[in-house]
C-alpha cells in the first residue's frame, strides 16, 4: 500500500448481506475492483449485529436469508426507537418477487431496491456510484 | 277540566262582585251628591262617570294580576323542572288567590313528566357506557373494540379477546396501537384515517382490506378486513368503534397462489444472476484473447441469459395482469431514444442468429407517455417472434413514424413464415400457439397476450398484417404526451398511473 499514492477520497464501505455464496463472490469480486471495501455477511442474525456496528457507507440486504429475514433487519434498522439512525446507505438487493404494495412498503424504508437478476454486478457498482 | 271550572267560576265571581261593587258605588255617589249638594245634575252625572271610569281601571289593574298569577306559577313550574337549568326558583302556591288548585295539579303532572324524561335519559346512558353487560355486544362472534377519544380500549368483547389470544380484561384500559400492531396493504392506514376524521369530521366510517395483525411469538397470522366508526356526538367513552372480519383463511390461500409464482420467479432468478455475472466476467476477463469460434459462444450465452430474463419477465407480468396488478406509469419520454435502447439490447439476439434488424425513425416524433420498463417489453416480444418466425429470412424491419390521427405508430417486420388467416383470431389469446409450428418453435404463448395489455394500458392498439410464406407486420400505436395530459385534465387525475384494466386513480409510483 505504502508504494501506491493514498487515494483522494478514502474508498467505501460496504456491507453485503446475502446467504448465496456465489452471488456474495461475485459482488466481492466487481465491488473491489471499483474500489470498495466489501464485508460479507450470509446470516440474518449475525448481519443485524454487524449492521448496527455502524461501519458502513452502504449496507446491501437480500430479503431471504436464514435466521432473520431482510424485511426484519430493515425494520430493526429503521426503528429509531431501538437503535440509533445508521449513517449507511440501505439497498435491497433480492429476487424474490413481492406485491406492488409490499415493494413499495419496502423500498419506502430503504435507500433502494433492486432485482438482482436485473442487473450484472458491474452495474451494480455503477449504481453504487451514484448513491451518495 | 274541573279545576279549570273552578278557575272559571271564581274569576266569574270575582268579576260579577267588582262590577255589582263598581255600579252601585257610582250609583251611590250620584245619589249622595244629588242629596246633599246643590250641584248642576249634569255635574254630578260628569263626577259619578268620572269616579265610575277610575273604579273600573283599579278593577282592571287588580283582576289582570289575579288571572296573570296561575301562569306564572305554571311558567315558573316549567321552567324549574326544565332539564336545562334555568335558575329559576320553585313556584310559591300559598300567595295563589285564583286557581290554586288547577296550577297544583298541572305542576304535579309537569313534576312527573320531568321524572320520566330524566329517568329514561339516565337509563340510556347506563346502557350505553356498559357495553360490557350487554348481551348482543358482548356474545356477537365478530371482535369488537371501542376507543375512546385517547385511543385506549373500553370495550372488547369476547370474540375480540379470543381473536387476538388476549383476556378482554388485559385488554381494557391499553392503547389499541398496543394490542393491535396492524400492517396495512397502502398508505391508507386506520391511524391516518383516523387522525384526519378527528380533525374534520363528526362522523366517519371507514373500511380497510387485507389488513395483517403483526403478532408476537408463535400465534399464527391473522389477516382481516377491517371496518370503522367515528362519531364525535358519542360519549367520550366510545368515539371509535372497531369490527374485525377474519379473512386469514381466504387471503392466505390467494397468498399462497402468488407466492408459487413469485418462489418459481426466485429460483429462476438466482441461476440467471449467476450466469449473467459469469458471463461479464469472462467478457471482462477474456474479451479479445479468444478465437472468434469461442467469442462466439460467449456472445449466444449472452442472449440466451438475456432471453431467459425476458421469459421469467413475461411470466411475471403475465401473473400481474391476470392478478389486476400490473401498473404502469407513463412518463414523457423520446420516442426514438426509447425505441433505440429497446433495439440496441435486442440486436445481440437478432445477431447471434446471423440476423440484423433495420430500423427507421421519422424526424419530428412528439414526445410520448409511456412506462419505459413495459414498452421494453412490447418491442422485446415482437421483436422476439419476428426473430423466431423469420424462417430463413435474415432481415427484421423496424418503423416508427406518426400516423394521420396523430398518434405514434411502430411497426415490426419480418420476412419468413406469416400467419395463416384462420389462427387470426386467436393470436392474442393467452397460451395460444400456432398448432403448425409449435413443435418447431419455442414459446409459451404469453408475448402477445401481455403486449396487447400493455399497449391498452398505454391507451394505443396492437394489430398484425400478415400473409403466409411473406412474412407478418405487428404495429402498435401509443399517444403523444400532450395528448395524455389533455385526457387527464378531462378526467382530472393527477398521475398517470395505469392498471391493466384501464385508469388507477392517484395511485403513488411503484414501478422505477
Amino acid at each position: 500500500m505504502t508504494d501506491q499514492p493514498a487515494p483522494a477520497v478514502q474508498s467505501r464501505t460496504v456491507l453485503c448481506i446475502e446467504d448465496e455464496h456465489f452471488i456474495s463472490e461475485l459482488y466481492t469480486r466487481a465491488l473491489t475492483k471499483g474500489g470498495y471495501h466489501v464485508t460479507v455477511e450470509g446470516d440474518g442474525e449475525k448481519a443485524l449485529a454487524e449492521a448496527q456496528t455502524d461501519k458502513y457507507d452502504i449496507i446491501l440486504l437480500d430479503l431471504m436469508l436464514p435466521n432473520l429475514t431482510g424485511i426484519e433487519i430493515l425494520r430493526t434498522l429503521r426503528d429509531t426507537a431501538r437503535v440509533p439512525p445508521l449513517r449507511a446507505k440501505i439497498i435491497i438487493t433480492t429476487n424474490l418477487e413481492q406485491r406492488e404494495d409490499v415493494r413499495a412498503d419496502i423500498e419506502s424504508h430503504a435507500d433502494g431496491y433492486l432485482v438482482k437478476a436485473e442487473m450484472t454486478p458491474h452495474e451494480l457498482v455503477n449504481f453504487l456510484d451514484t448513491v451518495k | 277540566m274541573d279545576h279549570l271550572q273552578q278557575l272559571r267560576a271564581t274569576i266569574h265571581q270575582y268579576l260579577f262582585g267588582l262590577l255589582a261593587l263598581e255600579n252601585l258605588s257610582s250609583v251611590a255617589i250620584g245619589w249622595t251628591l244629588a242629596t246633599y249638594t246643590h250641584l248642576d245634575p249634569l255635574l254630578v252625572g260628569l263626577i259619578s262617570l268620572t269616579s265610575s271610569l277610575a273604579f273600573s281601571l283599579v278593577i282592571v289593574i287588580i283582576m289582570t294580576r289575579l288571572v296573570v298569577q296561575p301562569i306564572r306559577a305554571l311558567w315558573q313550574t316549567i321552567l324549574h323542572f326544565s332539564p336545562i337549568d334555568q335558575g329559576v326558583a320553585a313556584p310559591q302556591f300559598d300567595g295563589l288567590r285564583v286557581g290554586r288548585e288547577l296550577v297544583e295539579s298541572l305542576s304535579t303532572q309537569v313534576f312527573q313528566l320531568a321524572n320520566v324524561a330524566e329517568h329514561a335519559n339516565e337509563e340510556s346512558q347506563r346502557q350505553n357506557s356498559n357495553l360490557a353487560n350487554n348481551f348482543i355486544a358482548q356474545n356477537l362472534p365478530l371482535p369488537l373494540f371501542v376507543l375512546d377519544s385517547s385511543e385506549t380500549i373500553k370495550f372488547a368483547n369476547v370474540a375480540a379477546a379470543k381473536y387476538i389470544g388476549i383476556a378482554a380484561a388485559d385488554l381494557i384500559g391499553k392503547n389499541i396501537y398496543m394490542v393491535l400492531d396492524m400492517s396495512f396493504p397502502s398508505e391508507d392506514t386506520f391511524d391516518t384515517w383516523l387522525k384526519s376524521v378527528k380533525e374534520k369530521s363528526a362522523t366517519a366510517t371507514g373500511s380497510w382490506e387485507r389488513v395483517r395483525l403483526n403478532v408476537r411469538d408463535n400465534h399464527p397470522t391473522l389477516m382481516f378486513d377491517l371496518a370503522a366508526y367515528y362519531n364525535r356526538a358519542n360519549s367520550e367513552h366510545d368515539e371509535t368503534m372497531l369490527a374485525l372480519f377474519d379473512h386469514t383463511k381466504q387471503y392466505s390461500q390467494d397468498d399462497q397462489a402468488v407466492s408459487f409464482i413469485a418462489l418459481s420467479v426466485h429460483e429462476l432468478r438466482t441461476p440467471l444472476t449467476l450466469l449473467r455475472g459469469y458471463i461479464e466476467v469472462f467478457e471482462e476477463e477474456l474479451g479479445g484473447k479468444v478465437d472468434a469460434e469461442l467469442q462466439d459462444f460467449m456472445f449466444k450465452m449472452k442472449a440466451q441469459a438475456e432471453q431467459l430474463m425476458a421469459f421469467v419477465n413475461n411470466i411475471l407480468n403475465v401473473a400481474r395482469v391476470d392478478d389486476d396488478q400490473l401498473e404502469l406509469r407513463l412518463q414523457e419520454e423520446q420516442w426514438p431514444s426509447v425505441l433505440k435502447s429497446a433495439i440496441e439490447a435486442l440486436s445481440l439476439r437478432a445477431k447471434v442468429r446471423g440476423m440484423r434488424i433495420e430500423c427507421t425513425m421519422a424526424g419530428n416524433l412528439p414526445s410520448v407517455g409511456v412506462d419505459r420498463l413495459s414498452i421494453y417489453e412490447v418491442v422485446n416480444n415482437l421483436v422476439d417472434n419476428a426473430i423466431k418466425y423469420s424462417g430463413t429470412s435474415k432481415v427484421i424491419k423496424i418503423d416508427t413514424h406518426l400516423t394521420q390521427g396523430g398518434l405514434i405508430e411502430t411497426t415490426v417486420q419480418d420476412f419468413g413464415l406469416g400467419i395463416s388467416g384462420n389462427i387470426m383470431p386467436n393470436l392474442f389469446t393467452k397460451f395460444y400457439r400456432d398448432h403448425r409450428n409449435r413443435a418447431q418453435i419455442g414459446g409459451t404463448g404469453l408475448g402477445l397476450y401481455l403486449s396487447k395489455a400493455i399497449v391498452s394500458a398505454h391507451g394505443g392498439q396492437l394489430w398484425v398484417r400478415s400473409k403466409e410464406g411473406e412474412g407478418s407486420t405487428f404495429g402498435f400505436t401509443i399517444k403523444p404526451y400532450a395528448q395524455l395530459t389533455e385526457e387527464m385534465k378531462k378526467t382530472g387525475d393527477t398521475d398517470l398511473v395505469r392498471g391493466a384494466h384501464g385508469w388507477i386513480k392517484n395511485h403513488s409510483l411503484y414501478r422505477r
